[in-house]
């Protein structure tokens, strides 16, 4: 497509000027070639009239052309001398004086005749012919007194004349011929404008021949050419003839044949039709002139029109655009004017401002949490991309050193205030929960925003790692005191992530999603905010394919077993272990169970994981008891294990197909994974303890369970969490928890298990606490399950020779 | 023509000349074509042999009157001398080309020293070159027997002899190509009634 056809094509106004322009032409030629027509029309109209007007002229000049020779004639045979040589009697002496005087008006041949019009003397060489032609005339002269005519004499045209001679009386006549001369033509041609042509034949065999003309040679021998008769040419109304490519129209005049019937002389009188239809230069010129100014005029006037529509329709596609672009604030162009333009400027006006409304209101959906008056998910993330990006800039102007940090909270138990309190307490937790986030900050700039649910996000837009640790355990003390709400009082703790850029991540998006981890890995942990740690992160990629590859580590048998002993405090002796799962990748090596274990956890694979562990366990539960050991091996189950109604009967089916007691396995619940949903983990927990599996609460200490909650529960055994058993070496409060949970557990008949023991120190002070069972790497790491009869027959065999020593000496 | 012309004119006057003897009146009545009477017509009688004798009459006068001839009809005998005064204010120039007597009086005023004598019979038509309108003829008989027809066409002729006679008729407006009228006349001693009918284009001058 060419640039012209595409500019006709957008533009309105090209369109206006170029149909103004062709209707303008098409006017113009329309009435150019009716004016044309008409003219021409008229001109052939008028023609034969102007032949007709001509026509009479010509005889009007023949009538007055011989008026006058025959005036000149009278006179001439009223002279005294003429008459008194006529009256000598003497034919020499007639005939000098009738040629004499003749000559003196113009005749070229004369001659006398009796009264009875016989020839009596005559200048001319021929008398017959001469007597013949004055024969001719006597009839009009007898009645008319005189006579006149156009007569053919010796091949040319003549005018001829006869007057009386009187002496006083008539005595006889006088006959004269005068040529037909150029003077008629000249006096026609300058009187009329019309060409006149005078054509002879002696007789009607011969052809026309050109006696006279005002047309050029070649043209009146055209003329000649046409079959003239002279009886048709004096009543043609008008012939046209092409002559030398031109279209002449010719009306004829017969002017008498002379004294024979079949000679002829015909007077043509003719114009040129091309000239007469032809428009007059002074015309033509006139309206040229007329057209062009036209077309100027017109042109100016359709491209000021063209403007006059398409420059507002530009403004207003202008501000359509703005619109578009999101600018709500210009008001439009041309709304005072009162036609069509003004109408839509005015249209375009109320849309500008309900879309700016509305805008508004979406923008607050879509940035603003209705209940908690916070900004949104959506608002926070674009907070984080400014806060990033600012600081990008900051950086790149003034070096490195800017940070930008957010912290991820998200609320402990709130499902469960939800469905005890119901979801109005719930939205009041959620209230007051902002309240004191809002409270804590006190730095312009930070922002807090409600992301989900029970999740909660804080942007400091200049803070580190450490500045955010020391903001999320100021958040942590608010949230010590308890809310108060109009009747209850409700425990609120979270789990708080951190993640700062540039040290964690590069984009907003990055640093939400590692604060999210962080998040995750605290309420795990239970210890606390966590920063985020690249360990708590596969790599991406790893991430992507994690999935399948675990599905394939199960299918491939990629899977390991691994048991850690537990032994008893008391006597030493090997009670149990716990059965963990380890991951030989095939080209990784082997896989840290961090690494795939919160991941399964999230995706649900944890099921699958921990069938394959409990399978495995039971499996060679089989094999150690055939080797003499009766031992407890303890599987972990999690919160999604618990929440699956035929845990127990996949279970069962696992125990049939290996034909192994339920007592043989202890299974490890941590808190949290209770507190999540106590209902059904109570319910699962319900039908596993009835099965006779033996049910212990790992990592005992980091949730807020009371032992009053816990007693509630089928359980058998505590697992003190390994943070209070390392620390309570160097840390009195440690060492009390562990202590009183002891004591109180040892109250409520429930065995306790002490993990972390790293040390024979922390052993003896276990035992001397009168702890059940121990379980750390001072005794037993977690090793490969076929190793594990080996390490138990040494460790057997060790116990008994150093009965009584210290541990660490064993070791 | 002009030559036969002359020869009526001369029979008629032969006509004139006829023994007069037991004279008897011969009364011609002459009409036009149309059966009206003519005057002014000349009536001469001619014996059939032979001729009578005539003489000149004494100066006869053609005067110039208010541009015109007066008389404008002559009679005159063979030999008579006319006079022609001018009695206008304008100069006249009277001419003849007539064979009968051709003459000239270049542009005069008053009377003439000379007159004109007409010494041929026949009829001379007379002009003034510069009054075309002026016309008057001279007959010139040459025989006493001629009359003169009254307003009534009676033109009598008296004191004519019996004999054999040829009557001719001339009147003004007889074309000259017109074939003179000649009538065979018997005279008796009684008188004689002619009635004379002239040409049919009487009318040409």
């Amino acid at each position: 497509m060419s640039l012209h056809s595409r500019l006709w094509r957008r533009s309105i106004g090209a369109r206006i000027t170029v149909l103004f322009l062709g209707l303008l032409l098409a006017v113009q030629l329309a009435s150019f070639a009716a004016l044309h027509a008409s003219l021409s029309v008229h001109a052939q109209r008028t023609l034969p009239t102007r032949l007709l007007e001509g026509e009479r002229l010509l005889r009007n000049l023949l009538d007055r052309r011989a008026q006058t020779v025959t005036d000149g004639a009278r006179l001439l045979a009223a002279d005294y001398g003429f008459r008194e040589a006529i009256g000598s009697d003497d034919a020499q002496t007639i005939v000098s004086v009738l040629g004499n005087h003749g000559a003196r008006i113009g005749a070229t041949e004369a001659a006398l005749l009796s009264t009875d019009f016989r020839l009596r003397a005559t200048t001319s060489a021929q008398p017959h012919e001469i007597a013949a032609l004055a024969a001719h005339l006597a009839a009009q002269a007898a009645s008319a007194g005189h006579a006149s005519a156009i007569t053919l004499l010796e091949g040319h045209p003549y005018q001829a004349v006869l007057v009386p001679l009187k002496a006083p009386l008539l005595v006889g006549w006088v006959w004269m011929a005068f040529p037909l001369d150029g003077q008629l033509v000249a006096d026609m041609s300058s009187l009329s404008g019309l060409d006149l042509t005078v054509l002879s034949r002696a007789s009607a065999h011969e052809p026309w021949a050109v006696d006279l003309s005002s047309l050029d040679a070649r043209r009146a021998g055209e003329l000649a050419n046409q079959p003239w008769t002279p009886d048709g040419a004096a009543d043609a109304g008008m012939t046209t003839v092409a002559a030398q490519g031109e279209e002449l129209g010719v009306r004829g005049l017969d002017l008498g044949s002379g004294r024979r019937a079949d000679a002829g002389v015909v007077a043509l009188v003719s114009l040129s039709v091309d000239d007469a239809v032809r428009l007059p230069a002074d015309l033509q010129i006139a309206l040229i002139v007329i057209n062009i100014v036209g077309v100027l005029v017109f042109a100016l006037g359709s491209v000021a029109t063209a403007r006059r529509v398409t420059t507002p329709l530009r403004g207003l596609a202008d501000a359509a655009e703005r619109l578009g672009a999101g600018d709500y604030a210009t008001p439009m162009d041309g709304q005072q004017r009162r036609d069509e333009i003004g109408e839509l400027s005015q249209s375009f006006e109320r849309m500008r401002h309900s879309v700016a409304e509305n805008q508004a209101q979406i923008l607050r959906l879509a940035y603003w949490d209705s209940l908690t008056g916070l900004p949104n998910r959506a608002r926070f993330r674009e907070a984080v991309d400014d806060a990033v990006r600012a600081a990008s800039v900051h950086a790149a102007v003034q070096g490195p050193g800017a940070s930008v940090a957010v912290l991820l909270l998200d609320l402990n138990r709130f499902k469960h205030v939800n469905d005890v309190l119901g979801y109005r307490v719930g939205d009041l937790v959620l209230v007051g929960v902002a309240e004191r986030l809002g409270a804590t900050l006190a730095r312009d700039g930070d922002l807090v925003a409600r992301l989900s649910g029970d999740e909660f996000a804080i942007l400091l837009r200049r803070a580190d790692a450490e500045q955010a640790l020391a903001v999320a355990r100021r958040i942590e003390r608010s949230f010590d005191a308890p809310l108060a709400l109009a009747e209850h009082r409700v425990d609120i703790g979270a789990g708080i992530g951190i993640a700062c850029w540039p040290q964690h991540a590069d984009d907003g998006d990055a640093l939400l999603v590692r604060a999210e981890m962080a998040m995750y890995a605290a309420k795990r942990l239970s210890d606390g905010p966590q920063c985020y740690d690249p360990a708590l992160d596969a790599t991406s990629a790893q991430t992507l394919t994690l999935m399948s590859e675990l599905r394939q580590a199960v299918e491939h048998n990629e899977l390991r077993l691994y048991l850690q002993p537990k032994l008893a405090l008391e006597d030493r002796s090997v009670v149990g272990a716990e059965a963990l799962v380890r991951w030989q990748h095939p080209v990784r090596g082997l896989v840290p169970p961090l690494q795939f274990i919160p991941f399964a956890e999230q995706t649900g694979f944890i099921r699958t994981l921990t069938l394959w562990v409990f399978e495995e366990a039971a499996r060679h539960w089989q094999a150690l008891a055939d080797d003499g050991q009766d031992l407890r091996l303890s599987v972990n189950l999690s919160t999604r294990d618990l929440m699956d109604p035929d845990l127990a009967l996949k279970f069962d089916a696992l125990l049939i197909k290996h034909l192994v007691p339920a007592s043989a396995f202890c299974l490890e619940i941590t808190e949290s994974a209770i507190m999540d949903d106590p209902q059904r983990a109570l319910a699962t927990l319900d039908a596993l303890h009835e099965m006779g599996f033996k049910l212990s609460i790992d990592d005992f200490g980091t949730g807020y369970s009371s032992l009053a909650y816990l007693k509630r529960l089928p359980v058998d055994e505590l697992k003190i969490d390994q943070s209070f058993v390392r620390g309570m070496q160097g840390d009195r409060d440690d060492a009390t928890i562990v202590r009183s949970t002891i004591d109180l557990a040892h109250n409520l008949g429930i065995l306790v298990v002490a993990e972390g023991v790293e040390n024979a120190e922390v052993w003896t002070m276990l035992r001397d606490l009168r702890c059940d069972q121990a379980q750390g790497f001072h005794m037993g790491r977690p090793m490969p399950v076929h190793e594990f009869a080996a390490w138990s027959t040494s460790w057997g065999m060790r116990r008994q020779a150093v009965e009584g020593d210290a541990v660490h000496v064993l070791h | 023509m002009l030559s036969r012309r002359a020869s009526f004119i001369a029979s008629l006057v032969l006509a004139a000349a006829a023994p007069a003897c037991g004279a008897a009146a011969v009364r011609a009545v002459v009409t036009d074509a149309s059966g009206h009477a003519l005057a002014d017509a000349i009536v001469t009688l001619q014996p059939s042999a032979g001729r009578l004798p005539v003489r000149p009459m004494a100066e006869v006068q053609i005067a110039q009157h208010d541009l015109r001839f007066d008389p404008v009809l002559t009679v005159v005998t063979v030999g008579t001398p006319v006079l022609f005064p001018n009695r206008d204010t304008v100069r006249h120039h009277v001419y003849s080309f007539s064979s009968t007597k051709t003459f000239q009086l270049k542009l005069y005023a008053g009377v003439p020293h000379k007159p004109v004598v007409f010494d041929k019979p026949g009829i001379a038509v007379l002009g003034c070159n510069i009054h075309d309108q002026m016309v008057a003829w001279v007959v010139v008989v040459d025989t006493p027997l001629w009359a003169r027809s009254d307003a009534g066409g009676l033109a009598q002729v008296d004191g004519v002899a019996p004999g054999s006679y040829q009557m001719r008729v001339w009147h003004a407006t007889l074309a000259e190509s017109t074939p003179p009228v000649v009538l065979p006349l018997l005279v008796a001693g009684a008188d004689v009634e002619q009635p004379v009918r002239l040409g049919r284009d009487g009318s040409a001058k």
